[in-house]
Protein backbone atom coordinates (compact mmCIF):
# COMPACT_ATOMS: atom_id res chain seq x y z
CA UNK A 1 0.00 0.00 0.00
CA UNK A 2 2.26 3.08 -0.98
CA UNK A 3 1.26 6.00 -1.14
CA UNK A 4 2.49 8.56 -3.85
CA UNK A 5 4.80 10.50 -2.44
CA UNK A 6 4.26 14.68 -1.84
CA UNK A 7 6.70 14.91 -4.84
CA UNK A 8 4.65 12.93 -6.90
CA UNK A 9 1.78 14.34 -6.33
CA UNK A 10 3.23 17.72 -6.50
CA UNK A 11 5.22 17.75 -9.41
CA UNK A 12 3.90 15.44 -13.08
CA UNK A 13 6.61 12.96 -14.14
CA UNK A 14 8.98 14.65 -16.25
CA UNK A 15 8.67 14.05 -19.89
CA UNK A 16 12.20 13.09 -21.82
CA UNK A 17 13.41 16.84 -22.23
CA UNK A 18 12.91 17.59 -18.44
CA UNK A 19 14.94 14.55 -17.54
CA UNK A 20 18.02 15.85 -19.94
CA UNK A 21 17.97 19.02 -18.02
CA UNK A 22 17.28 17.51 -14.52
CA UNK A 23 20.40 15.00 -15.21
CA UNK A 24 22.72 18.68 -16.67
CA UNK A 25 21.68 21.12 -13.37
CA UNK A 26 22.09 17.55 -11.14
CA UNK A 27 25.99 17.23 -12.59
CA UNK A 28 26.61 21.37 -12.45
CA UNK A 29 25.46 21.11 -8.94
CA UNK A 30 27.51 17.95 -8.41
CA UNK A 31 30.65 19.94 -9.71
CA UNK A 32 29.83 23.05 -7.65
CA UNK A 33 29.16 21.14 -4.70
CA UNK A 34 32.98 18.88 -5.43
CA UNK A 35 34.77 22.34 -6.05
CA UNK A 36 33.65 24.12 -2.74
CA UNK A 37 34.58 20.91 -0.82
CA UNK A 38 38.05 21.06 -2.42
CA UNK A 39 38.00 24.66 -1.51
CA UNK A 40 37.31 24.14 2.32
CA UNK A 41 39.68 21.32 2.65
CA UNK A 42 42.20 23.15 0.79
CA UNK A 43 41.42 25.93 3.19
CA UNK A 44 42.49 23.97 6.27
CA UNK A 45 45.11 21.68 4.50
CA UNK A 46 46.85 25.60 4.25
CA UNK A 47 45.87 26.85 7.95
CA UNK A 48 47.51 23.29 8.74
CA UNK A 49 44.52 21.47 9.75
CA UNK A 50 45.26 18.49 8.34
CA UNK A 51 48.34 17.66 9.89
CA UNK A 52 48.31 14.55 11.36
CA UNK A 53 48.98 15.63 15.01
CA UNK A 54 46.00 16.74 15.00
CA UNK A 55 43.70 13.47 13.61
CA UNK A 56 45.65 10.43 14.84
CA UNK A 57 44.50 10.61 18.23
CA UNK A 58 41.28 9.18 16.55
CA UNK A 59 43.20 6.08 16.26
CA UNK A 60 43.60 5.88 19.85
CA UNK A 61 40.37 3.37 20.89
CA UNK A 62 40.92 5.44 24.37
CA UNK A 63 39.51 8.17 22.12
CA UNK A 64 36.49 6.79 20.85
CA UNK A 65 35.69 5.28 24.46
CA UNK A 66 36.10 8.78 25.45
CA UNK A 67 33.40 9.72 23.16
CA UNK A 68 31.53 6.92 23.10
CA UNK A 69 30.52 7.43 26.92
CA UNK A 70 29.78 10.95 25.96
CA UNK A 71 27.59 9.70 23.34
CA UNK A 72 26.08 7.56 25.67
CA UNK A 73 25.20 10.11 28.62
CA UNK A 74 24.08 12.18 25.53
CA UNK A 75 21.66 9.65 24.48
CA UNK A 76 20.49 9.15 28.32
CA UNK A 77 19.49 12.54 28.99
CA UNK A 78 17.91 13.11 25.52
CA UNK A 79 15.61 10.28 25.94
CA UNK A 80 14.74 10.72 29.32
CA UNK A 81 14.07 14.33 28.31
CA UNK A 82 12.11 12.84 25.87
CA UNK A 83 9.63 10.80 27.63
CA UNK A 84 9.14 13.07 30.39
CA UNK A 85 8.58 15.67 27.45
CA UNK A 86 5.99 13.17 25.66
CA UNK A 87 4.30 12.73 29.53
CA UNK A 88 4.12 16.41 30.19
CA UNK A 89 3.06 17.60 26.40
CA UNK A 90 0.09 14.34 26.55
CA UNK A 91 -1.27 15.77 30.14
CA UNK A 92 -1.18 19.56 28.97
CA UNK A 93 -3.03 18.63 26.14
CA UNK A 94 -5.45 16.30 28.22
CA UNK A 95 -5.97 19.89 30.34
CA UNK A 96 -6.24 21.62 27.29
CA UNK A 97 -9.22 19.76 25.99
CA UNK A 98 -11.11 19.51 29.22
CA UNK A 99 -14.48 20.98 29.35
CA UNK A 100 -13.50 22.99 32.80
CA UNK A 101 -12.38 26.36 32.62
CA UNK A 102 -9.62 27.11 34.87
CA UNK A 103 -7.99 23.39 33.38
CA UNK A 104 -7.93 24.45 30.45
CA UNK A 105 -6.51 28.12 31.27
CA UNK A 106 -3.71 26.54 33.67
CA UNK A 107 -2.67 24.14 30.75
CA UNK A 108 -2.88 26.49 28.04
CA UNK A 109 -0.58 29.36 30.07
CA UNK A 110 1.54 26.39 30.71
CA UNK A 111 2.56 25.37 26.77
CA UNK A 112 2.81 28.99 26.18
CA UNK A 113 5.25 29.55 28.73
CA UNK A 114 7.24 26.17 28.06
CA UNK A 115 7.00 27.28 24.04
CA UNK A 116 8.47 30.57 24.88
CA UNK A 117 10.75 30.48 27.17
CA UNK A 118 14.75 29.50 25.76
CA UNK A 119 16.12 25.93 26.84
CA UNK A 120 19.17 28.04 28.10
CA UNK A 121 17.08 30.13 30.74
CA UNK A 122 15.61 27.23 32.09
CA UNK A 123 18.45 25.42 32.53
CA UNK A 124 19.79 28.77 34.36
CA UNK A 125 16.81 28.56 36.14
CA UNK A 126 17.72 24.95 37.44
CA UNK A 127 21.44 25.20 37.66
CA UNK A 128 21.43 28.55 39.74
CA UNK A 129 17.93 29.27 40.91
CA UNK A 130 17.10 26.03 42.04
CA UNK A 131 19.81 25.51 44.48
CA UNK A 132 19.30 28.89 45.97
CA UNK A 133 16.13 27.15 46.71
CA UNK A 134 17.76 24.47 49.06
CA UNK A 135 17.17 21.68 46.69
CA UNK A 136 19.88 20.03 45.24
CA UNK A 137 19.61 18.02 42.04
CA UNK A 138 22.38 16.26 40.23
CA UNK A 139 23.74 17.11 36.94
CA UNK A 140 21.92 14.98 34.98
CA UNK A 141 18.44 16.34 36.06
CA UNK A 142 20.02 19.70 35.36
CA UNK A 143 20.06 19.40 31.92
CA UNK A 144 17.66 16.62 31.56
CA UNK A 145 14.38 18.63 33.29
CA UNK A 146 14.94 21.75 31.46
CA UNK A 147 15.07 19.89 28.18
CA UNK A 148 12.11 18.11 28.56
CA UNK A 149 10.23 21.21 29.95
CA UNK A 150 11.31 22.97 27.12
CA UNK A 151 9.62 20.43 24.38
CA UNK A 152 6.60 19.33 26.12
CA UNK A 153 4.63 22.75 25.29
CA UNK A 154 5.32 21.99 21.36
CA UNK A 155 4.58 18.18 21.71
CA UNK A 156 1.16 18.90 24.05
CA UNK A 157 0.75 21.29 20.33
CA UNK A 158 1.40 18.33 18.17
CA UNK A 159 -0.87 16.04 20.30
CA UNK A 160 -3.59 18.45 20.39
CA UNK A 161 -3.52 18.66 16.67
CA UNK A 162 -3.32 15.14 15.93
CA UNK A 163 -6.53 15.06 18.18
CA UNK A 164 -8.46 17.50 16.03
CA UNK A 165 -7.21 15.78 13.16
CA UNK A 166 -9.59 12.56 13.65
CA UNK A 167 -12.78 13.01 12.39
CA UNK A 168 -15.67 14.00 14.61
CA UNK A 169 -17.44 11.29 13.09
CA UNK A 170 -15.36 8.67 15.16
CA UNK A 171 -15.91 10.32 18.15
CA UNK A 172 -20.30 9.96 17.40
CA UNK A 173 -19.54 6.96 16.78
CA UNK A 174 -18.06 5.82 19.48
CA UNK A 175 -20.69 7.76 21.78
CA UNK A 176 -23.37 6.56 19.85
CA UNK A 177 -22.67 3.07 20.86
CA UNK A 178 -22.12 3.83 24.67
CA UNK A 179 -18.87 4.01 25.24
CA UNK A 180 -17.96 6.58 28.09
CA UNK A 181 -15.96 9.38 26.77
CA UNK A 182 -12.39 8.04 28.63
CA UNK A 183 -13.01 4.63 26.11
CA UNK A 184 -13.77 7.11 23.20
CA UNK A 185 -10.53 9.13 23.84
CA UNK A 186 -8.76 6.05 24.39
CA UNK A 187 -9.24 3.74 22.44
CA UNK A 188 -10.54 5.26 19.72
CA UNK A 189 -9.07 9.17 19.24
CA UNK A 190 -6.09 9.00 20.66
CA UNK A 191 -4.75 5.75 18.90
CA UNK A 192 -5.43 7.34 15.20
CA UNK A 193 -4.29 10.53 16.35
CA UNK A 194 -1.14 8.97 17.00
CA UNK A 195 -0.21 7.97 13.72
CA UNK A 196 -0.38 12.13 12.67
CA UNK A 197 2.06 12.90 15.63
CA UNK A 198 5.08 11.10 14.62
CA UNK A 199 6.30 12.72 12.85
CA UNK A 200 6.43 15.92 15.03
CA UNK A 201 7.40 13.81 17.58
CA UNK A 202 10.40 12.85 16.61
CA UNK A 203 11.15 15.86 14.61
CA UNK A 204 11.14 17.17 18.63
CA UNK A 205 13.20 14.64 19.36
CA UNK A 206 15.76 16.02 17.47
CA UNK A 207 15.53 19.36 19.17
CA UNK A 208 15.79 17.72 22.46
CA UNK A 209 18.31 15.98 21.10
CA UNK A 210 20.55 19.15 19.91
CA UNK A 211 19.61 20.68 23.36
CA UNK A 212 21.17 18.30 25.34
CA UNK A 213 24.40 19.77 23.88
CA UNK A 214 23.67 23.18 26.76
CA UNK A 215 25.09 19.83 29.06
CA UNK A 216 28.30 21.83 29.27
CA UNK A 217 26.57 24.50 31.38
CA UNK A 218 26.13 21.98 33.97
CA UNK A 219 29.49 20.03 33.86
CA UNK A 220 27.09 16.79 33.05
CA UNK A 221 29.92 14.91 30.93
CA UNK A 222 27.68 14.70 27.54
CA UNK A 223 28.98 13.97 24.17
CA UNK A 224 30.00 17.95 23.42
CA UNK A 225 31.49 17.74 26.60
CA UNK A 226 33.85 14.90 26.23
CA UNK A 227 34.56 16.62 23.26
CA UNK A 228 35.51 19.71 24.48
CA UNK A 229 37.48 18.18 26.69
CA UNK A 230 39.20 15.85 24.17
CA UNK A 231 40.07 19.50 22.22
CA UNK A 232 42.08 20.82 24.92
CA UNK A 233 43.98 18.09 25.82
CA UNK A 234 44.95 17.29 21.60
CA UNK A 235 44.78 21.03 21.04
CA UNK A 236 42.59 20.26 17.84
CA UNK A 237 39.69 22.54 17.60
CA UNK A 238 38.40 21.35 14.33
CA UNK A 239 39.38 17.86 13.72
CA UNK A 240 37.37 16.60 16.67
CA UNK A 241 34.17 19.25 15.68
CA UNK A 242 33.99 17.82 12.84
CA UNK A 243 33.90 14.54 14.14
CA UNK A 244 31.35 15.09 16.25
CA UNK A 245 29.19 16.94 14.56
CA UNK A 246 29.20 14.12 11.85
CA UNK A 247 27.60 11.83 14.91
CA UNK A 248 24.81 14.77 15.82
CA UNK A 249 24.56 14.74 12.21
CA UNK A 250 24.15 10.69 11.65
CA UNK A 251 21.30 10.47 14.96
CA UNK A 252 19.51 12.70 13.80
CA UNK A 253 19.16 11.56 9.94
CA UNK A 254 18.89 8.35 11.12
CA UNK A 255 15.70 9.90 13.74
CA UNK A 256 14.27 11.40 10.75
CA UNK A 257 14.63 8.86 8.37
CA UNK A 258 12.54 6.54 11.43
CA UNK A 259 10.01 8.93 11.05
CA UNK A 260 9.62 8.76 7.41
CA UNK A 261 9.33 5.18 7.36
CA UNK A 262 6.62 5.31 10.23
CA UNK A 263 4.90 8.21 8.81
CA UNK A 264 4.44 6.19 5.51
CA UNK A 265 4.05 2.59 7.66
CA UNK A 266 0.52 4.01 9.22
CA UNK A 267 -1.90 5.47 7.05
CA UNK A 268 -3.67 8.42 8.28
CA UNK A 269 -7.10 7.89 9.09
CA UNK A 270 -8.21 11.00 7.05
CA UNK A 271 -7.26 9.20 4.29
CA UNK A 272 -8.15 5.67 5.47
CA UNK A 273 -11.29 5.78 3.27
CA UNK A 274 -13.65 8.25 4.95
CA UNK A 275 -17.00 8.34 3.09
CA UNK A 276 -16.56 10.58 -0.22
CA UNK A 277 -18.81 13.73 0.79
CA UNK A 278 -21.82 14.22 -1.29
CA UNK A 279 -24.23 17.23 -0.61
CA UNK A 280 -27.73 16.33 1.60
CA UNK B 1 -46.96 -5.47 2.51
CA UNK B 2 -47.10 -1.81 4.06
CA UNK B 3 -49.06 -1.76 7.11
CA UNK B 4 -50.01 0.96 9.51
CA UNK B 5 -48.91 -0.34 13.05
CA UNK B 6 -50.46 1.15 15.61
CA UNK B 7 -48.06 2.04 18.67
CA UNK B 8 -48.38 -0.07 21.51
CA UNK B 9 -49.27 2.26 24.55
CA UNK B 10 -45.68 3.13 25.73
CA UNK B 11 -43.92 4.57 22.73
CA UNK B 12 -40.08 3.64 22.10
CA UNK B 13 -39.24 7.21 21.10
CA UNK B 14 -41.40 9.82 22.09
CA UNK B 15 -40.50 13.58 21.93
CA UNK B 16 -42.41 16.50 23.43
CA UNK B 17 -42.50 19.99 22.05
CA UNK B 18 -38.34 20.10 21.35
CA UNK B 19 -36.74 23.07 20.57
CA UNK B 20 -33.38 23.75 19.71
CA UNK B 21 -31.39 26.79 18.40
CA UNK B 22 -28.02 27.29 16.74
CA UNK B 23 -27.23 30.57 17.95
CA UNK B 24 -30.04 32.27 16.23
CA UNK B 25 -31.41 29.73 14.28
CA UNK B 26 -34.27 27.88 15.33
CA UNK B 27 -33.12 24.20 13.69
CA UNK B 28 -36.36 22.55 16.08
CA UNK B 29 -39.10 24.41 16.23
CA UNK B 30 -41.39 22.37 18.64
CA UNK B 31 -40.98 19.20 17.82
CA UNK B 32 -43.13 16.15 18.89
CA UNK B 33 -43.07 12.69 17.82
CA UNK B 34 -43.37 9.33 19.12
CA UNK B 35 -42.37 6.43 17.57
CA UNK B 36 -43.64 2.72 18.67
CA UNK B 37 -42.58 -0.40 19.31
CA UNK B 38 -41.73 -2.01 15.54
CA UNK B 39 -43.08 1.01 13.74
CA UNK B 40 -40.22 2.37 11.16
CA UNK B 41 -40.45 5.99 10.26
CA UNK B 42 -38.94 7.91 7.63
CA UNK B 43 -38.13 11.42 7.88
CA UNK B 44 -38.30 13.52 4.55
CA UNK B 45 -37.98 17.13 3.93
CA UNK B 46 -35.52 19.60 1.78
CA UNK B 47 -31.72 19.96 3.28
CA UNK B 48 -31.01 21.97 6.19
CA UNK B 49 -34.82 21.64 7.35
CA UNK B 50 -33.39 19.95 10.64
CA UNK B 51 -33.58 15.97 10.05
CA UNK B 52 -30.08 15.44 10.93
CA UNK B 53 -30.31 17.56 13.88
CA UNK B 54 -33.59 15.81 15.01
CA UNK B 55 -31.81 12.10 14.74
CA UNK B 56 -29.15 12.90 16.87
CA UNK B 57 -30.83 14.65 19.50
CA UNK B 58 -32.68 11.57 20.31
CA UNK B 59 -29.36 9.82 21.62
CA UNK B 60 -28.10 13.26 22.54
CA UNK B 61 -25.04 13.76 20.66
CA UNK B 62 -26.77 17.52 20.24
CA UNK B 63 -28.60 18.42 23.63
CA UNK B 64 -31.91 20.45 23.47
CA UNK B 65 -32.71 23.76 24.41
CA UNK B 66 -36.79 22.93 25.77
CA UNK B 67 -39.09 19.85 25.47
CA UNK B 68 -38.58 16.17 26.57
CA UNK B 69 -37.38 13.59 25.25
CA UNK B 70 -38.34 9.95 26.23
CA UNK B 71 -36.80 6.76 25.99
CA UNK B 72 -39.06 3.94 26.97
CA UNK B 73 -40.85 6.76 28.83
CA UNK B 74 -37.89 7.60 30.81
CA UNK B 75 -36.33 11.07 30.09
CA UNK B 76 -33.17 10.86 28.16
CA UNK B 77 -30.34 11.41 30.91
CA UNK B 78 -28.31 14.63 30.57
CA UNK B 79 -24.68 13.02 31.47
CA UNK B 80 -22.37 10.52 32.36
CA UNK B 81 -23.10 6.60 32.93
CA UNK B 82 -26.56 6.98 32.27
CA UNK B 83 -26.43 8.67 29.21
CA UNK B 84 -23.82 5.89 28.05
CA UNK B 85 -26.23 3.11 28.92
CA UNK B 86 -29.16 5.31 27.12
CA UNK B 87 -26.69 5.41 24.49
CA UNK B 88 -25.88 1.97 24.37
CA UNK B 89 -29.72 1.05 23.66
CA UNK B 90 -30.33 3.53 20.65
CA UNK B 91 -28.35 2.25 17.55
CA UNK B 92 -26.89 4.90 15.26
CA UNK B 93 -25.94 5.15 11.37
CA UNK B 94 -24.07 7.62 10.21
CA UNK B 95 -24.00 9.16 6.40
CA UNK B 96 -19.97 8.85 6.49
CA UNK B 97 -20.12 4.67 7.98
CA UNK B 98 -17.87 6.11 10.82
CA UNK B 99 -16.37 2.62 11.31
CA UNK B 100 -13.43 2.99 13.76
CA UNK B 101 -10.73 2.99 10.55
CA UNK B 102 -7.45 1.96 12.75
CA UNK B 103 -9.86 -1.13 13.80
CA UNK B 104 -10.15 -4.81 11.96
CA UNK B 105 -13.92 -4.85 10.94
CA UNK B 106 -14.71 -7.35 13.54
CA UNK B 107 -12.81 -5.24 16.46
CA UNK B 108 -15.16 -2.82 15.58
CA UNK B 109 -18.30 -5.23 15.87
CA UNK B 110 -16.68 -6.25 19.50
CA UNK B 111 -15.21 -3.09 21.12
CA UNK B 112 -18.43 -2.08 22.50
CA UNK B 113 -20.39 -5.58 23.58
CA UNK B 114 -17.32 -6.26 25.01
CA UNK B 115 -16.38 -2.51 26.51
CA UNK B 116 -20.01 -1.33 27.60
CA UNK B 117 -22.13 -4.92 27.86
CA UNK B 118 -19.03 -6.44 29.23
CA UNK B 119 -19.70 -9.71 27.41
CA UNK B 120 -16.88 -12.38 27.04
CA UNK B 121 -14.92 -11.69 23.80
CA UNK B 122 -15.46 -15.10 22.65
CA UNK B 123 -19.06 -14.70 22.54
CA UNK B 124 -19.25 -11.14 21.47
CA UNK B 125 -17.13 -12.64 18.65
CA UNK B 126 -19.29 -15.04 17.86
CA UNK B 127 -22.59 -12.97 18.36
CA UNK B 128 -20.51 -10.48 15.59
CA UNK B 129 -19.81 -13.04 13.11
CA UNK B 130 -23.52 -14.22 13.21
CA UNK B 131 -24.20 -10.11 12.44
CA UNK B 132 -21.58 -9.77 9.69
CA UNK B 133 -23.27 -12.80 7.71
CA UNK B 134 -26.54 -11.48 8.26
CA UNK B 135 -25.67 -8.10 6.31
CA UNK B 136 -23.19 -10.30 4.01
CA UNK B 137 -19.77 -9.03 4.53
CA UNK B 138 -18.41 -11.81 7.00
CA UNK B 139 -15.68 -12.26 4.84
CA UNK B 140 -14.28 -8.94 5.29
CA UNK B 141 -14.65 -9.36 8.98
CA UNK B 142 -10.66 -9.40 9.34
CA UNK B 143 -9.81 -6.30 7.31
CA UNK B 144 -9.74 -2.48 7.93
CA UNK B 145 -12.48 -0.31 7.02
CA UNK B 146 -10.55 1.03 4.58
CA UNK B 147 -10.26 -1.89 2.32
CA UNK B 148 -14.43 -2.38 2.44
CA UNK B 149 -16.47 -0.61 -0.41
CA UNK B 150 -18.45 2.16 0.90
CA UNK B 151 -21.85 -0.48 0.72
CA UNK B 152 -19.93 -3.12 2.99
CA UNK B 153 -18.44 -0.04 5.34
CA UNK B 154 -22.11 0.51 6.01
CA UNK B 155 -23.59 -3.11 6.15
CA UNK B 156 -20.50 -3.32 8.54
CA UNK B 157 -21.52 -0.15 10.53
CA UNK B 158 -25.37 -1.53 10.33
CA UNK B 159 -23.98 -4.56 12.10
CA UNK B 160 -22.06 -3.01 14.51
CA UNK B 161 -24.93 -1.42 15.84
CA UNK B 162 -26.81 -4.03 15.93
CA UNK B 163 -24.57 -5.66 18.09
CA UNK B 164 -25.48 -3.68 21.21
CA UNK B 165 -29.00 -4.92 20.83
CA UNK B 166 -30.62 -1.64 20.22
CA UNK B 167 -34.39 -0.96 20.92
CA UNK B 168 -34.51 1.41 18.51
CA UNK B 169 -31.77 1.95 15.32
CA UNK B 170 -31.33 5.80 13.95
CA UNK B 171 -30.15 6.36 10.11
CA UNK B 172 -29.13 9.75 9.08
CA UNK B 173 -29.03 9.24 5.26
CA UNK B 174 -27.46 6.12 5.18
CA UNK B 175 -27.03 5.97 1.58
CA UNK B 176 -26.31 9.44 0.49
CA UNK B 177 -22.44 8.93 0.50
CA UNK B 178 -22.83 5.72 -1.79
CA UNK B 179 -22.15 5.08 -5.90
CA UNK B 180 -25.45 4.08 -6.57
CA UNK B 181 -24.68 0.40 -7.36
CA UNK B 182 -24.25 0.01 -3.49
CA UNK B 183 -27.32 1.89 -2.65
CA UNK B 184 -29.60 -1.46 -2.77
CA UNK B 185 -27.39 -3.61 -1.16
CA UNK B 186 -27.54 -1.60 2.23
CA UNK B 187 -31.62 -0.84 1.48
CA UNK B 188 -31.89 -4.46 1.66
CA UNK B 189 -30.18 -5.17 4.69
CA UNK B 190 -32.49 -2.09 6.11
CA UNK B 191 -35.63 -3.70 4.41
CA UNK B 192 -34.94 -6.78 6.35
CA UNK B 193 -34.22 -5.65 9.61
CA UNK B 194 -37.80 -3.86 9.48
CA UNK B 195 -39.51 -6.70 8.64
CA UNK B 196 -37.78 -8.53 11.73
CA UNK B 197 -39.71 -5.72 13.73
CA UNK B 198 -36.66 -3.45 14.71
CA UNK B 199 -37.89 -0.01 15.71
CA UNK B 200 -36.23 2.54 13.47
CA UNK B 201 -36.30 6.28 12.81
CA UNK B 202 -34.73 6.96 9.24
CA UNK B 203 -33.75 9.99 7.55
CA UNK B 204 -33.42 9.63 3.62
CA UNK B 205 -33.68 10.70 0.29
CA UNK B 206 -34.68 6.83 -1.17
CA UNK B 207 -38.51 7.59 -1.64
CA UNK B 208 -39.10 4.10 -3.33
CA UNK B 209 -37.63 2.65 -0.38
CA UNK B 210 -40.13 4.97 2.12
CA UNK B 211 -43.18 3.98 0.32
CA UNK B 212 -41.92 0.37 0.54
CA UNK B 213 -40.51 0.00 4.28
CA UNK B 214 -41.87 2.72 5.93
CA UNK B 215 -44.87 2.53 8.60
CA UNK B 216 -44.90 6.27 8.44
CA UNK B 217 -43.99 9.39 6.80
CA UNK B 218 -42.22 12.89 8.67
CA UNK B 219 -42.27 15.65 6.70
CA UNK B 220 -40.04 18.29 7.74
CA UNK B 221 -39.19 22.08 6.56
CA UNK B 222 -37.32 24.57 8.38
CA UNK B 223 -37.38 22.92 11.62
CA UNK B 224 -40.76 22.17 11.64
CA UNK B 225 -42.76 18.95 11.41
CA UNK B 226 -44.98 19.95 8.76
CA UNK B 227 -47.23 16.61 8.36
CA UNK B 228 -47.24 13.27 8.60
CA UNK B 229 -48.93 10.08 7.39
CA UNK B 230 -48.66 6.44 5.93
CA UNK B 231 -46.98 6.53 2.82
CA UNK B 232 -49.39 5.46 0.39
CA UNK B 233 -51.78 8.59 1.34
CA UNK B 234 -48.38 11.08 1.69
CA UNK B 235 -47.03 10.26 -1.91
CA UNK B 236 -50.88 10.23 -3.53
CA UNK B 237 -51.88 13.50 -2.11
CA UNK B 238 -49.55 15.27 0.53
CA UNK B 239 -51.67 17.36 2.91
CA UNK B 240 -49.09 20.50 2.77
CA UNK B 241 -48.09 23.14 -0.11
CA UNK B 242 -44.90 22.26 1.15
CA UNK B 243 -44.68 19.01 0.97
CA UNK B 244 -46.45 18.83 -2.53
CA UNK B 245 -43.29 21.01 -3.81
CA UNK B 246 -40.87 19.06 -2.16
CA UNK B 247 -41.92 15.82 -3.88
CA UNK B 248 -42.58 17.54 -6.90
CA UNK B 249 -38.67 18.46 -6.69
CA UNK B 250 -37.44 15.54 -5.99
CA UNK B 251 -39.32 13.77 -9.10
CA UNK B 252 -38.59 16.43 -11.67
CA UNK B 253 -35.32 14.77 -12.73
CA UNK B 254 -36.98 11.33 -13.00
CA UNK B 255 -38.69 13.00 -15.65
CA UNK B 256 -35.92 14.32 -17.73
N1 LIG C 1 -23.22 22.41 14.57
C1 LIG C 1 -23.98 23.34 13.93
N2 LIG C 1 -23.80 24.65 14.18
C2 LIG C 1 -24.55 25.57 13.56
N3 LIG C 1 -25.51 25.30 12.67
C3 LIG C 1 -25.73 24.00 12.37
C4 LIG C 1 -24.98 22.96 12.98
N4 LIG C 1 -25.42 21.78 12.50
C5 LIG C 1 -26.42 22.07 11.63
N5 LIG C 1 -26.60 23.40 11.55
C6 LIG C 1 -27.63 24.07 10.75
O1 LIG C 1 -28.87 23.61 11.18
C7 LIG C 1 -29.74 23.45 10.07
C8 LIG C 1 -30.30 22.06 10.06
O2 LIG C 1 -29.26 21.15 9.80
P1 LIG C 1 -29.49 19.59 9.62
O3 LIG C 1 -30.20 19.08 10.80
O4 LIG C 1 -28.17 19.00 9.30
O5 LIG C 1 -30.44 19.55 8.36
P2 LIG C 1 -30.75 18.33 7.37
O6 LIG C 1 -30.17 17.10 7.95
O7 LIG C 1 -32.23 18.31 7.27
O8 LIG C 1 -30.13 18.69 6.06
C9 LIG C 1 -28.95 23.80 8.83
O9 LIG C 1 -29.28 25.11 8.45
C10 LIG C 1 -27.53 23.71 9.28
O10 LIG C 1 -26.74 24.62 8.58
MG1 LIG D 1 -28.64 15.87 7.19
Amino acid sequence: MSAPSIRERLYESPGPKTRRRIAAFTGVALILLGLLLFLIVRQFALQGQLQPRYWDFFLKGSTWRYLGAGLLSTLKAALTAAVIAIALGFLMMRGKLRRFRPVRWLCAALVEFTRGVPTLLLIYFFFLVIPRMGITIGAFWRITLPCAISASGIIAEAFRAGVNAVPVGQTEAGLSLGLSNLRVFYQIVFPQAIRFVIPSLISELVIVLKDTTFAYVVSYADLMQNAKVLITSHDSLVSVYLVVAVIYILINYGLNKLSDRMARGTKKPAEAGQAKRRPA
Amino acid sequence: MTQIQTPGDKPVIELKNVNKHYGSLHVLRDISLSVGKGEVVVVIGPSGSGKSTLCRTINRLETIDSGEILIDGVPLPQEGRELAQLRAQIGMVFQSFNLFSHMTVLDNMTLAPTGVLKLPKKQAREEAMQLLERVGVADQAHKLPAQLSGGQQQRAAIARALAMHPKAMLFDEPTSALDPEMIGEVLNVMTGLAQDGMTMVIVTHEMNFARRVSDRVVFMDGGSIVEQDAPEAFFAHPKSQRAADFLQSIRAPEKL
